[in-house]
């Protein structure tokens, strides 16, 4: 395995949660062991003994860094969803194995056809840049900030291991795309959101991915609140039952929850770095100007964007 | 001209009073959403387009002013690029620092 010169920076998401809640492994190997049994995705936050931080049970995680490899200024991180983190004790694991096709040869082009959900995992892509309101007015807003995404470029759909749903790498600004664990199109369109959240912010913002841990967890509730992740159909199917204000507890536990993935900091120091950040980021809607609960309210933010010139032009 | 469409307040106030609305709000924040706001911006728009009235185009402004400082009341996490990053559009082989 390559080491850990490129600069990864991911967001891994969960898959859509089956029906079994369960208890994350505590072998390190957690993850694969997760895979192995098939055992679902739906666990529930317990970190592993002898590891600073936990894995998500969900597999929601965000896009980060850690600085930790001595020979480049920016190692990988991933958000792991499984249980069982690697007990890297000078290293943090970024979560680098769940995203093994990342630093491979790509795959011959019969393979990859006959043998992987590439083809499926493209169609669903294109028709969710094509169709999707969300993620066409962030394609929209990342082009005025001058970051124009193209599919082929910044897109990639790989294997990856256990949970992960997808991630947005900083180093090669590109947004992966688990094709082994993304099934279907609503779950598509809900990644691609998400990742292009962190995009965007990447594109907007000096986000110090690395060091910030606020700033990480600033994108992290934007993405959550943003996407479509803490809906209530989405939080019923996690059996997160909850209704008053439920959207911000939510957003909050998947905030820290990503942080305790893919940063070997303490559950209270993710706490209190979303805590601090919470309301502002919260409060942050751009490019949607709202919080889009559902498809109607994603188009009537992408149409407020388009007249967005008229509107400041005429304040 | 006003600065939005006053179809567009009409939409925001109706979207504003219905039902999937009221309970996305109450979901999202704890509470239950105020409409009035909405109306009277299309009431003030309306009369804009109608007369010109002076004091319907300064109340519309300043309520829209209102709403963007609202957004603007938390000071930001980070400091905004004045440019996009500079490694977006490099191919993918020259990425990866060695």
């Amino acid at each position: 395995m390559r080491p850990r010169s490129a600069a990864l920076r991911l967001t891994a998401r969960g898959p859509r949660p089956s029906a079994l809640p369960g208890h994350a492994p505590s072998a390190s190997r957690g993850g694969e062991l997760a895979r192995r049994l098939a055992l679902p995705c739906l666990l529930p936050f317990a970190p592993p003994p002898g590891t600073v931080a936990g894995r998500r049970g969900e597999g929601q995680g965000s896009a980060m860094e850690q600085g930790e490899a001595a020979s480049s200024p920016a190692a990988e991180e991933k958000a792991a969803a499984a249980a069982g983190e690697e007990a890297e004790e000078e290293e943090d694991d970024f979560g680098y194995q769940l995203f093994p096709d990342r630093n491979k040869k790509p795959q011959s082009f019969l393979v990859r056809s006959l043998f992987t959900f590439h083809n499926r995992c493209q169609l669903m892509l294109r028709m969710t840049l094509d169709t999707n309101p969300y993620a066409q007015l962030l394609l929209e807003a990342m082009k005025q900030s001058g970051c124009t995404v193209f599919n082929d470029r910044h897109f990639s759909c790989e294997n990856c291991d256990g949970c992960v749903s997808g991630g947005f790498d900083s180093a090669t600004s590109q947004i992966v795309l688990c094709q082994n664990n993304i099934r279907h199109q609503s779950h598509m369109n809900r990644v691609v959101t998400h990742e292009l959240i962190h995009a965007f912010d990447h594109c907007r913002a000096h986000v110090d991915w690395f060091k910030n841990v606020k700033h990480l967890a600033c994108s992290e509730i934007r993405a959550a609140n943003l996407s479509g992740d803490c809906t209530l159909m989405n939080e019923i199917a996690r059996f997160k039952f909850g209704l008053k204000g439920h959207h911000q507890t939510c957003v909050r536990d998947r905030a820290i929850r990503s942080i305790l993935a893919v940063r070997k900091v303490s559950k209270e120091t993710a706490e209190k770095a979303v805590d601090e950040v919470f309301d502002a980021c919260f409060n942050d809607l751009e490019p949607f100007g709202r919080i889009p609960h559902s498809k109607t309210d994603a188009k009537r933010a992408y149409r407020d964007f388009q007249n967005r010139d008229r509107y400041n032009a005429n304040l | 001209q006003p600065p939005r469409s006053c179809e567009d307040y009409w939409w925001e106030w109706k979207h504003c009073r219905g039902l999937r609305h009221a309970f996305h709000h109450y979901y999202a924040h704890g509470e239950m959403p105020a409409c009035g706001r909405w109306r009277d911006d299309y009431e003030a728009c309306r009369a804009w387009e109608r007369g010109r009235a002076a004091a319907a185009q300064e109340a519309l402004c300043k309520s829209e002013r209102a709403r963007v400082m609202e957004k603007q009341k938390y000071a930001p996490v980070w400091t905004l690029r004045k440019s996009p990053p500079p490694d977006w559009y490099l191919p993918l082989d020259q990425d990866k620092p060695n």
